[in-house]
């Protein structure tokens, strides 16, 4: 059944709105983020912004918090139309967001921090002045109770776990945004992504409290969560605003629905399965790390692909981590080809013929300050040795040969690997892998983050490749119909633990059957 | 648990992790000395002690300075060649064997002054030329010591000749030598600007995570240049005080100060990366490195073995102080 | 318009890549050629000799630090531990006769490697581990040396000729700092664990993915300091026939440091380039004689030292424009 609405379905609230998005649009280079969405808030109401990674939330939410400029539309704050040159305008107008980093120094105090609040409106240069501890204080614990919480503001925000953090970035955002505004914004991204069932308890009721004096927009991947705490539901799909719903006029379903569009099936998997009775490459038993995730069982098969899927906090990343050996598991076990690991880390994974393509490229996955000949060659350089030397001309022409092959581009291996764009980039990462003869297991955290479309369409057949030759894959996909279109196996995580388990070749899972069990 | 309660814990449970280092140091300082009174009983007579005292006020009032630029997560190599240059710019305005003048406050004044201006040039270049501290404060260091020589000249050496003034440092006020005094007066003012100015809690954010900082608008190249000129007029203090020891001005006043200060601020906790420790912990520091030194001479220990003992005592400590941490694995240069 | 800028950009790019390759010799060049304007008779009575000689020692002692500085670390104690290797060596001489040097050489390049293992197996920071290690080998060569100056009889006949054979003016100890240097740039080239150090100094966690020996690399880096730091002692002993260990130590450190550092090799790793170090020692050297040529006081030397070495600094160091400088 096809269930894509030909037009947004709004349901509007009477009353005037204290925060009005019209016909916001904005393009980077090719790429429309947001496309013509139009919405309300309204005094005291908690509206909800849901939408599939990609649908153009955070940058919706960037575009408010005056980071990004439109390219198209208006801004009105209770009814004027305002233009955000900064972020410094935003909080001025009255709008306070909360990110999903923290931003708070966790050597000072609550109170400390909360200070430090407007600082950048300060013009004054007197830095000798006294610091006012007892005002500081008090003006902290005003702050604090706002949001319903009683911490002792003399707490060092180090030595606060998660969740009391969180309760103090969201009073910092309100701090900033009660200055001069009578009906106060807070944007919360994602808030809840990192704390266990019984703390978000906690955040539900700082909500219902900052409903007492404004307005919230709540972004979250847990609609269960979405639809306790929201008065109305924003849905994004592709940029575009797909509905605007009152929260007891829709269940569940129909958000995923919404939110989807339509449903796409998996295609049958019709070529054989070659290993598949043998002793798998990796298994997993019951392995768990404290605080990410637990009770994991997995099996990599060479020749096939492997997917997790789950949304932020659902622990796969870290699953990914602890099988590379950059960190350790707590629990559980781990068996290469049949036998039980004991000591593992990055060096004897590597010896095993394991690779692993990270997140963050920048950091983990490339050395940017060397040539891109030389990121190539740094782990495998036999064959680009004469004896104990690493010959120059050797490295560049089989970097050349990778760049011919894969299309990297521009055709300098010599350049320095920052140099070159992300999706050039990612090749770089992936030639580095796939000179081994012997890469047993490949590991892929979002391979596809950041890559335009031509550079991910090539990465894709080079994972492909991989599996062809015999290599066992586990992939962490951005989106489901990445992962629906290429994996053997799909495992579903949400917080931490396995919810659900397909294996291509008999079912046929739809989308909508994987986020039913990510959130 | 109702909240109060619970923060009552928290509260109590970080007070117990922030005190054990230094309660360990503290620990190390008394078998020090109870080891060394020991080997010698004259170390807890009162000439001794008041040696200590003496010869300690230097590095406190140095090491309140390299603490302060240390909390930023930036360095200060240039004290030695800054302590010749206040040095010499005090002593040619006091009373002194090239000049009878005695131009009275304008001397310490000057002083000060000379150490400020250097610290404040520090600054300046690391802030708007983008040089690292590293390289700014060495350069200084030379410049410092360059500027100490020019004054210095051709000429005789200028022995200070009011005895007054230069037999200053060992006299006693009410029981304890004038030197230390100072370096109580520095340190308290140091305490305060670090813990009760915006200045101070401002370093601490921007040493925590200069990022953030900047994010949220604090005003970092004027708390930079500002800790840099207050560390440079803290330097120009211990010149002044380095000159009166001495008794006459000379360009090596600071000679090596460099490495009992900073081993000193690292001893007593405070971290290389910036954000954590304080004045007090500095304290220990100079008390531990101050007693270690005039224990291991009055225990009759050659002088040769002091650097040495001095090196592995911050080896073993540095080491063990990171231990202790809460383990924060990353990388570490 | 679009494409004017970044043709200029381009060549400011490629402007900035000789900088970087040939800057330290210019600046070099630049010096010199004013000394030799204002007292033709340098040229002529052998001043590349009076250079290259006052920079030999430096040029070991920078080498070794730059070594250090490329993984991302800093090494406070060479300079202390060439001079204790210089009162080893003197102190041996007459027993072990010509394989002293060597013998001196081994000994310093296990003291580095005890800093490597300091460095890469607690998570302290190298700058305050190496402060530790400078007192040691400070009191060391303290108590080896009963706190006086060592003496070589007649150092002529051995290690004195380092100094005293030259070609072109140049002494022999100097070709042996500069062939060490080529040596040095050719393993950072052409070796894997040349490479890997780079690597380390540039992005240790991205290092720390690609299974890279991280340990082993740290140690290597600073046994090979070590080994460096036993050819300054070496140097020392060549140039002067004596050791004092009260003197030289705090006397090289910092000018080693300066010469790295002006020879290009950037304070946060990654980056060193060993035959620009060798210039870089040449220029620090260099100051103090064209400061006296252009008639600047024998007491203004240290302060236009220092202003040279920030300026120079601040021009070699000129890679990317961090906006966070500590």
């Amino acid at each position: 059944m096809n269930l894509y609405r030909s037009k947004a379905d709004i349901e509007s609230v009477p009353g005037t709105p204290i925060l009005s998005l019209k016909n916001i649009k904005i393009t980077f280079g090719d790429l429309t983020a947001v496309n013509d969405v139009s919405f309300d808030i309204h005094e005291r109401e908690v509206v909800g912004l849901i939408g599939e990674n990609g649908a153009g939330k955070s940058t919706l939410l960037k575009i408010l918090a005056g980071v990004y400029k439109p390219n198209s539309g208006t801004i009105e704050l209770a009814g004027k139309s305002v233009k955000f040159r900064n972020p410094l305008d935003s909080l001025e107008a009255g709008i306070g967001i909360v990110h999903q980093e923290q931003s708070l120094f966790t050597n000072l105090s609550i109170a400390e921090n909360l200070e430090f609040v407007g600082e950048g409106k300060n013009k004054s240069s007197k830095i000798f002045r006294f610091f006012n501890w007892r005002k500081a204080r008090l003006s902290a614990e005003r702050a604090l109770e706002q949001v319903g919480s009683k911490l002792d503001p003399r707490i060092r925000v180090g030595d606060l776990p998660f969740i009391d953090r969180q309760m103090v970035e969201i009073a910092k955002a309100m701090k900033v945004s009660t200055v001069k505004v009578q009906n106060p914004v807070i944007i919360l991204d994602e808030p809840t992504s990192l704390l266990e069932v019984h703390e978000t308890d906690a955040l539900e009721r700082e909500i219902a409290k900052i409903k007492e004096i404004g307005s919230v927009i709540f972004v979250s991947h847990r609609l269960d969560e979405v639809m306790r705490v929201c008065d109305r539901i924003v849905v994004l799909r592709d940029g575009q605003l797909v509905a605007v719903k009152k929260t007891s006029e829709v269940t569940a379903r129909d958000l995923f629905q919404l939110m989807m569009g339509h449903e796409k099936k998996s295609e049958v998997r019709s070529y054989e399965r070659r290993h598949q009775g043998e002793t798998p490459k990796v298994e997993l038993r019951g392995a768990g790390k404290k605080g990410k995730f637990s009770d994991i069982n997995l099996r990599l098969v060479a020749g096939e692909i492997t997917a997790i899927v789950g949304t932020n906090g659902s622990g796969r990343e870290e699953v990914c981590k602890a099988i590379y050996g950059v960190d350790s598991f707590d629990s559980g076990s781990m068996l290469v080809d049949g036998k039980e690991v004991r000591h593992w880390s990055v060096r004897t994974a590597i010896t095993q013929g394991f690779g692993f393509v990270p997140a963050e490229r920048k950091v983990e996955g490339i050395i940017g300050g060397l040539s891109a000949a030389n990121n190539i060659s740094l782990i495998f350089s036999d064959d680009i040795k004469r004896g104990l030397f690493i010959s120059p001309k050797k490295n560049l022409a089989s970097a050349k040969e990778w760049f011919e092959e894969i299309d990297i581009r521009p055709r300098v291996p010599s350049k320095e690997l920052e140099k070159f764009s992300g999706g050039n980039q990612q090749k770089v990462v992936l030639a580095k892998w796939l000179k081994s003869k012997e890469l047993s297991v490949l590991i892929l955290d979002h391979p596809l983050r950041g890559l335009d479309p031509g550079a991910a369409e090539t990465v894709n057949s080079l994972i492909r490749q991989a599996a062809a030759n015999e290599t066992a894959v586990l992939l962490l996909g951005d989106t489901m119909e990445e992962v629906l279109d290429i994996a053997d196996q799909i495992i579903v995580m949400k917080d931490g633990q396995a919810t659900g388990e397909f294996d291509l070749h008999v079912d046929r899972p739809t989308t909508l059957d994987l986020l039913e069990k990510m959130v | 648990m109702d909240a109060q309660e619970r923060n009552e814990q928290t509260r109590k449970r970080a007070l117990f992790k922030s005190a054990t280092e230094p309660l360990a140091l503290v620990g190390v300082i008394v078998i020090l000395s109870i080891v060394f009174s020991l080997s010698n009983s004259r170390f807890y007579g009162a000439v001794n002690i008041h040696t200590i005292l003496e010869q300690s006020a230097i590095p406190l009032i140095l090491g309140v300075g390299s603490t302060l630029v240390i909390l930023i997560g930036s360095i200060d190599l240039s004290i030695a060649g800054v302590m010749g240059a206040s040095a010499m710019s005090f002593v040619l305005l006091t009373p002194n064997t090239r000049s009878p003048h005695d131009h009275g406050i304008v001397a310490p004044i000057a002083g000060i002054l000379t150490g400020a201006a250097f610290g404040f040039a520090s600054g300046y270049i690391m802030s708007k030329f983008k040089v690292p501290s590293f390289v700014v404060t060495l350069g200084m260091w030379f410049a410092g010591q360059g500027f100490a020589t020019i004054l210095y000249g051709q000429t005789a050496t200028p022995y200070m000749t009011n005895k007054n003034v230069s037999g200053w440092s060992p006299r006693l006020f009410a029981g304890i030598p004038n030197a230390f005094w100072a370096a109580i007066i520095v340190v308290i003012l140091g305490f305060f600007i670090l813990n009760f100015s915006k200045l101070g809690r401002a370093s601490m954010a921007i040493g925590n995570n200069e990022a953030i900082a900047q994010t949220a608008g604090l005003k970092i190249d004027r708390v930079k240049i500002s800790i840099f000129t207050l560390a440079g007029a803290l330097t120009g203090i211990a010149g002044i005080i380095g000159a009166i020891q001495l008794g006459s001005g000379s360009p090596d006043v600071g000679k090596g100060s460099l490495f009992v200060c900073v081993p000193a601020v690292v001893i007593g906790g405070t971290s290389l990366a910036g954000g954590r420790g304080g004045v007090l912990r500095t304290i220990l520091g100079v008390f531990l490195l101050t007693i270690l030194n005039d224990g291991l001479i009055v225990s009759g220990v050659s002088s040769n073995y002091q650097s040495g003992v001095a090196g592995l005592i911050l080896i073993v400590a540095i080491i063990f102080a990171l231990w202790s941490r809460s383990d924060k694995s990353g990388v570490s240069k | 318009m679009g494409k004017i800028k970044k043709e200029t950009e381009s060549s400011s790019r490629d402007l900035r890549k000789i900088w970087k390759i040939f800057g330290p010799a210019a600046i070099y060049l630049i010096l010199f050629v004013v000394v030799v304007l204002r007292n033709s008779n340098f040229l002529t009575g052998g001043g590349l000799g009076i250079s290259t000689q006052v920079s030999a020692a430096i040029l070991m002692v920078a080498l070794s630090q730059s070594l250090v500085l490329n993984i991302g670390s800093i090494d406070l104690s060479n300079a202390s531990l060439s001079l204790f290797g210089a009162i080893v060596l003197a102190k041996f001489l007459p027993h072990t006769g010509v394989m002293t040097p060597l013998l001196i050489l081994v000994l310093t390049t296990l003291c580095g490697a005890v800093n490597g293992a300091l460095v890469a197996y607690t998570k302290a920071p190298s700058f305050a581990l190496t402060l530790g290690t400078l007192g040691i080998f400070q009191t060391a060569a303290l108590v080896i040396s009963k706190a006086t100056t060592v003496y070589v009889d007649n150092n002529d006949a051995f290690l004195g000729q380092l100094n005293n054979i030259t070609l072109f003016s140049i002494p022999l100890i100097f070709y042996i700092g500069a062939l060490l240097a080529i040596a040095l740039w050719a393993f950072m080239r052409y070796t894997t664990a040349g490479r890997d150090m780079t690597a380390i100094g540039l992005n240790e966690t991205g290092a720390i993915f690609a299974g890279l020996r991280i340990k082993r690399i740290k140690i290597l880096a600073f046994s090979l300091a070590g080994f460096m730091s036993g050819f300054a002692g070496i140097t020392i002993i060549s140039q002067s026939g004596s050791a004092s260990p009260n003197g030289l130590g705090s006397d090289l450190l910092l000018p080693g440091i300066a010469a790295a550092i002006v020879g290009g090799t950037s304070i946060l790793g990654g980056v060193t380039n060993p035959i620009n170090v060798v210039f870089g020692s040449l220029i620090i050297s260099m100051i103090p004689i064209t400061s006296t040529a252009l008639g600047v006081n024998a007491e203004a030397q240290s302060l236009i030292y220092g202003i040279a070495i920030i300026t120079v600094a601040a021009f070699t160091l000129s890679n990317a424009k961090k906006s966070i400088v500590k």
